[in-house]
């Protein structure tokens, strides 16, 4: 006979003020097998582990159940207490009185004392048949794959770098750098972003303890946390990057010009380039579908161009001189073994042609990425402010906040950083040109954050007109090309119009391409808006819903530098803290096949979500398998399982059918 | 404005069950908006100067603020043009709030004389504008008298009106149906 | 021979006829038959019905619409007011089906049943789409002679966007309009304030001077901006805003220029040889420069 001790907590006011506690106790007193019941303010508190442990030494009880609040938090707290007395971590249950109980019943006193009197009585009911389960260990791969080469991406592969291990540090396009290589000048210290990120970037580069894989994606995934084993796409270069070394020859023979996405299409590039001139590794590829070479030869079978190999002979220009060019160049997949994965691909941003009362047929309407490369000294316009359908310098500009963000139609989130940004643009351009007139229209302007507010007023100081409560209406093009902005001022109380060269809008963060299909290969879930989720806003900030994948940067939410390396620099601890000890625990909680009852139907297979479970020989037969390391525990299986082969240890039939019992009695 | 200072709306007074009514009435998505003021500038009430248009009209309504938002004839310049629809990030549709309160106006008869004319005169002739005269305008350009419309068809009027008569307008109606 | 009702409304058939003269006049050269909606009513107007109750504007629109439903045809209407409640009360049912259903139990009364199967046209959509510019071309008699046009497409010839069947590419930059004048043979430029309202409906009942002085504003803005010849509405309220509108402004000595005004059906009539005085003989800005200058066109 189970000797069961019932331990009620107050939560403090949250439980005891709509639950009546002496009530409770002295129903759960009646309860079968239950042989005392003790209550205190706060269970979870030392003292109140104390008197648990104490009973357990002192041979009291041999299982324990909880009536508190939720065991997602909690449950591990007592299941320590228990195992530290000496009992089973496992002969514990946890009736949750207080999230599914009080809290939600608060108006309703007798109401919640009765649902508290149930919760405890299914609690032990199932606990009466507890049995004793053991956590295993598993090898743990001692490296780290950081997909997603951004500032945030680079930070965490520095960080888990220099603690010893080796990072993999995956990126999509040629160069590392990410969306901040692209800004000119950053808030709130105002330095210049290339300045400070260029270091890094080849900190990064020149690592022994990272390996950098540019211009390739993560292509499958196998494994899981401890042992993941990712195949990796290295997209083709056609350039040999070995022999590359970054002259930049091919990048200015080559005939064919593109519109360079690097810039938004403000300007070219060649088909064969370099992302841009810091870019690391600075090496150059060859843009496939527009270089000339292979458009000939899918034409015609003969090449029309070879001009970055062969160069022009007769006008005595040489091609590369490294001998790099490489049109047979392959796509390559390689195979990668890591304990643990952080994914930092970042966001993009809107581009403005979902913007029809903002005129987006006009050139100078831009986004405001598009004007940070305006800024750049190495943008379209060498950092001279242009209008782009002129060139001429604009004297008025006007900015607009919100553009798809706090917009139900495309992001209802706010996206964060775009207030302070507009204020920097306002800044770098009253601190450069002090006649310019700038007119910023903000909903309302959102400066929370460390020295964010004084740069609000010192902008204002420069002479910026700042308009709330002023999402603008329509901006309309009059034929001296001059831009009509029309919006609301709520502090004059009245609609205001001005003439301006240029309008800057700033678009909505969104989840980069990809997101969710990357997401997905790891068993990683996004939000509703497509960002990849964390486990818990406040807990577990940097991990996902998959064991041992963690998230850092825009990728999990629209987030200024300063957040993003704090992110990142908190998940690469993370992911040092699973992967240096080596081993890694797997609860006890897991589904577990009985092969002598297994009818090899299969119907499990396909429904495991974590691809847990295989079919086996056994005995001559093919039997249903679970790899313990695999299964998270969600009993899918079992519920589903027409042999009632599989057992869900910590959840069984037995179990279960005691609880709903329990529930359903009178 | 009072005498001797502003008047000071006291928003204590003002009446939580006019949102719900106007939600009801329509306008369900009124609460979300977030006074961005996008639908301010180019609202003709607000160009043309009313005192009420549609941004502060959805605030007042979302403040409960009843009497005033009734007492103002400003609803009834709205030229139902959409462009607040067309273009409020919150996607609250704000002309459906206009017509709530209309609606709700209608009810408690708080509107202006000249709309009972359109809706009289739509019941009688099946055309909201009727104006005198007619006949000379539409002989001038060689076109019968009347349009092939319910003016030149009794039967087809007296079944428009059936219609109407099991509408609100019966409720409504400051005027004899029949 | 293609077939299309024509709904009249109200303003046009009753304040404008000489519009309906032209809109009859045009569609049949353009080889359309014309179905007369016999007992169509007011659309109804936004200030009526749809400001009582949803249901009620609906069974009244769908009325209307049971009308041509009945004849298998779709609808054409001169009137942005028409064009926008048929279609929004189309729109709301077609959305709502539960609104569906009461308003058929109200039509029921009367023996009618709405299903949904007619499309509403205004003249811009119309010209542009089922017609198209180039039987436009092929059909003019009077070629405007490079007149410049200022167009004035109407709000509600646009917006509420989702009810529309058909739009333009961006409604904040409607081109239909401008097409359809320059493919007649006249010039017309974009301006700024374009898809400005005019000032016209509910606006001028309720506060008419200030709807005045918001229509001047936007007609100062044409005028400075590209000088027309003639301005072209989408719509008949906005042609009375327009043109009486303007008179108006004019007697009160507010304005000191002119510019004639003539809806894009009285215009295209003419360009297929309508008899100008027909056409245009309720306007109250006189036209006789434009339509000298249309007729040295030829
Ligand atoms: C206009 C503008 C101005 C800004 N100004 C400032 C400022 O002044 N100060 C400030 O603090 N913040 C500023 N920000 C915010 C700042 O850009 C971000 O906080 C920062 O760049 C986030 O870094 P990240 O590494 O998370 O993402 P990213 O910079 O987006 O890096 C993600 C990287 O992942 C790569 N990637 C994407 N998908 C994949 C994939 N599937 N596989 C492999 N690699 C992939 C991308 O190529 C990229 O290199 C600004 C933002 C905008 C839009
Ligand atoms: S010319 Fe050769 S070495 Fe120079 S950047 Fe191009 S591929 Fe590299
Ligand atoms: S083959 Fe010609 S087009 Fe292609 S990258 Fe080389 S130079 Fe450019
Ligand atoms: S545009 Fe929409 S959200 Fe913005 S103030 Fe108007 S009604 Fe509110
Ligand atoms: S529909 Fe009414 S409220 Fe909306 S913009 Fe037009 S006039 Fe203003």
């Amino acid at each position: 006979m189970p000797k069961i001790g019932v331990y009620v907590c107050h939560c403090g006011e949250n439980i005891a003020g709509a639950v009546n506690i002496e009530e409770v106790m002295n129903y759960a007193k009646t309860l079968p097998d239950v042989v005392l019941v003790k209550n205190y303010l706060f269970m979870c508190s030392d003292p109140g582990q104390d008197i648990i442990k104490q009973d357990i030494k002192e041979g009291k009880v041999d299982r324990v159940v909880v009536a508190a609040c939720t065991p997602r938090t909690h449950e591990p707290i007592f299941r320590d207490a228990l195992e530290s007395a000496g009992l089973n971590r496992y002969f514990l249950e946890m009736a949750n009185i207080r999230d599914q109980d009080s809290w939600a019943h608060w108006h309703d006193k007798s109401g919640a004392t009765e649902k508290a009197k149930r919760l405890i009585r299914s609690a032990v009911a199932k606990v009466t048949f507890a049995e004793p389960l053991e956590d295993r260990y598993g090898d743990m791969e001692k490296s780290v794959m950081v997909i997603g080469g951004g500032v945030a991406g680079m930070f965490a592969a520095l960080d888990l770098a220099n603690m010893g291990l080796k990072v993999y540090l995956v990126e999509r396009q040629p160069s590392i750098g990410g969306m901040m290589i692209k800004l000119d000048k950053t808030f709130p210290t105002m330095d210049c972003s290339a300045c400070i990120l260029t270091p890094k970037m080849v900190e990064v580069a020149q690592h022994p303890n990272i390996e950098l894989i540019n211009y390739a994606e993560v292509d499958a995934v196998k494994g899981y946390v401890g042992n993941f084993e990712i195949t990796v796409k290295k997209k083709a270069r056609y350039i040999d990057w070995d022999k590359c070394t970054g002259c930049g020859v091919c990048t200015q023979i080559c005939p064919a010009r593109v519109p360079n996405e690097y810039n938004y299409n403000m300007d070219q590039r060649r088909a064969a380039y370099i992302e841009f001139p810091q870019a690391v590794p600075k090496k150059a590829v060859i843009d496939r579908p527009n270089c000339l070479y292979f458009k000939s030869m899918e034409k015609t079978g003969k090449p029309a161009c070879q001009i970055c190999e062969k160069g022009i002979p007769p006008k005595g220009i040489q091609g590369c001189p490294a001998d790099a060019i490489k049109f047979d160049d392959k796509d390559e997949y390689i195979n990668l073994k890591v304990g643990s994965v952080i994914i930092t691909t970042g966001y993009k941003v809107m581009d403005k042609s979902h913007f029809k009362e903002y005129s987006p047929h006009s050139k100078d309407v831009v986004t405001a990425m598009e004007f940070e490369r305006i800024l750049s000294a190495t943008g379209p316009t060498e950092g001279e402010l242009k209008r782009p359908s002129d060139g001429t310098k604009p004297k008025t500009i006007a900015m607009i906040s919100c553009v798809g963000s706090r917009d139900e139609r495309y992001h209802s989130y706010c996206s964060k950083v775009c207030c302070m940004y507009m204020l920097k643009h306002a800044r770098i351009l009253k601190e450069k040109y002090p006649d310019i007139k700038l007119y910023l229209f903000f909903i309302d302007v959102r400066t929370a954050g460390k020295d964010f507010e004084e740069f609000y007023v010192y902008t204002r100081e420069l002479g910026v007109k700042v308009i709330r409560g002023g999402r603008v209406s329509s901006v309309d093009v009059k034929p001296n090309g001059k831009l009509r902005v029309r919006g609301f001022d709520v502090d004059l109380c009245s609609p205001v119009e001005l003439e301006a060269d240029m309008v800057v809008l700033a678009t909505a963060i969104e989840p980069a391409t990809g997101t969710e299909e990357l997401g997905r290969l790891f068993a990683a879930t996004c939000g509703r808006e497509g960002f990849l989720r964390e486990v818990h806003t406040k807990l577990y900030p940097v991990e996902t819903a998959s064991k041992g994948v963690f998230l850092a940067g825009c990728v999990q939410g629209p987030k200024d530098i300063p957040e993003s390396i704090a992110q990142s620099r908190a998940a690469a601890s993370a992911a040092a803290a699973l992967v240096i000890p080596g081993k890694i625990k797997f609860e006890a909680i897991i589904a577990e096949v009985d092969r002598e009852k297994c009818s090899s139907c299969g119907v499990c297979v396909p429904l495991c979500p974590y691809g847990a479970i295989k079919l086996q020989e056994y005995k001559g037969k093919e039997k249903a398998y679970i790899e313990p390391a695999l299964c998270a525990g969600c009993g899918v299986c079992a519920s589903a399982c027409p042999s009632m082969a599989i057992t869900f240890h910590g959840f069984t039939t037995e179990q279960i059918l005691a609880q709903i019992d329990a529930l359903a009695e009178a | 404005m009072e005498e001797g200072g502003v008047n000071v709306i006291d928003l204590t007074q003002a009446d939580e069950s006019f949102v719900k009514e106007l939600e009801a009435l329509g306008a369900d998505e009124l609460r979300e908006c977030i006074q961005c003021g996008k639908c301010g500038a180019t609202c003709p009430m607000a160009l043309a100067g009313l005192e009420f248009f549609i941004k502060r009209i959805v605030h007042a309504a979302n403040l409960g603020l009843r009497d005033i938002l009734l007492e103002d004839s400003s609803v009834w310049g709205c030229q139902s043009c959409n462009r607040c629809v067309e273009i409020c990030p919150m996607d609250i549709k704000p002309y459906e709030v206009i017509q709530a309160i209309r609606r709700a106006a209608m009810k408690v008869e708080s509107c202006p004389a000249n709309t009972y004319e359109g809706l009289r005169n739509l019941y009688r002739f099946g055309h909201a504008v009727y104006p005198k005269g007619y006949e000379e305008r539409r002989k001038k350009v060689g076109l019968p008298d009347k349009p092939p419309t319910v003016i030149s068809n009794d039967e087809m009027r007296k079944k428009f009106q059936e219609i109407l008569r099991n509408t609100i307008l019966e409720e409504i109606a400051p005027f004899p149906l029949d | 021979m293609k077939k299309i009702g024509f709904f009249l409304g109200c303003n046009i058939p009753f304040n404008r006829p000489d519009i309906e003269y032209s809109a009859r006049y045009l569609l049949n050269e353009l080889g359309y038959e014309i179905v007369e909606l016999e007992g169509a009513s007011c659309c109804p107007a936004f200030g009526t019905m749809p400001s009582l109750d949803l249901v009620g504007w609906a069974a009244a629109s769908a009325w209307n619409l049971t009308i041509a439903e009945e004849k298998g045809v779709d609808i054409i209407t001169g009137c942005g007011s028409c064009y926008g409640s048929l279609n929004e009360a189309r729109y709301h049912m077609e959305k709502h089906p539960e609104i569906k259903e009461q308003v058929n139990k109200i039509l029921a009364k009367v023996d009618k049943e709405y299903k949904g199967t007619t499309k509403v046209w205004n003249f811009i959509n119309f010209l542009y789409e089922d017609v198209g510019l180039d039987t436009l071309k092929a059909k003019i008699k009077n070629n405007l002679n490079g007149i410049k046009c200022a167009v004035q497409t109407g709000c509600h010839n646009l917006w509420p966007s989702r009810a529309y069947p058909t739009n333009e590419d961006n409604t904040f930059f409607p081109t239909r309009l401008r097409e359809i004048c320059e493919s007649i043979g006249g010039v017309a430029p974009h301006y700024s304030t374009i898809t400005d309202c005019c000032g016209m409906g509910a606006l001028r009942s309720t506060a008419s001077e200030k709807s005045l002085a918001l229509f001047k504003k936007k007609l100062d803005v044409i005028k400075q901006e590209i000088d027309p010849d003639i301005a072209v509405t989408g719509c008949s309220s906005c042609l009375l805003q327009f043109d009486a509108g303007q008179a108006l402004l004019i007697e009160q000595k507010k304005l000191d220029y002119k510019i004639p005004a003539l809806h894009i059906a009285q215009l295209a009539a003419i360009a297929m040889g309508a008899d100008p005085e027909k056409a245009t003989a309720m306007a109250s800005i006189p036209l006789n420069g434009v339509i000298t200058k249309i007729k040295g066109g030829n």
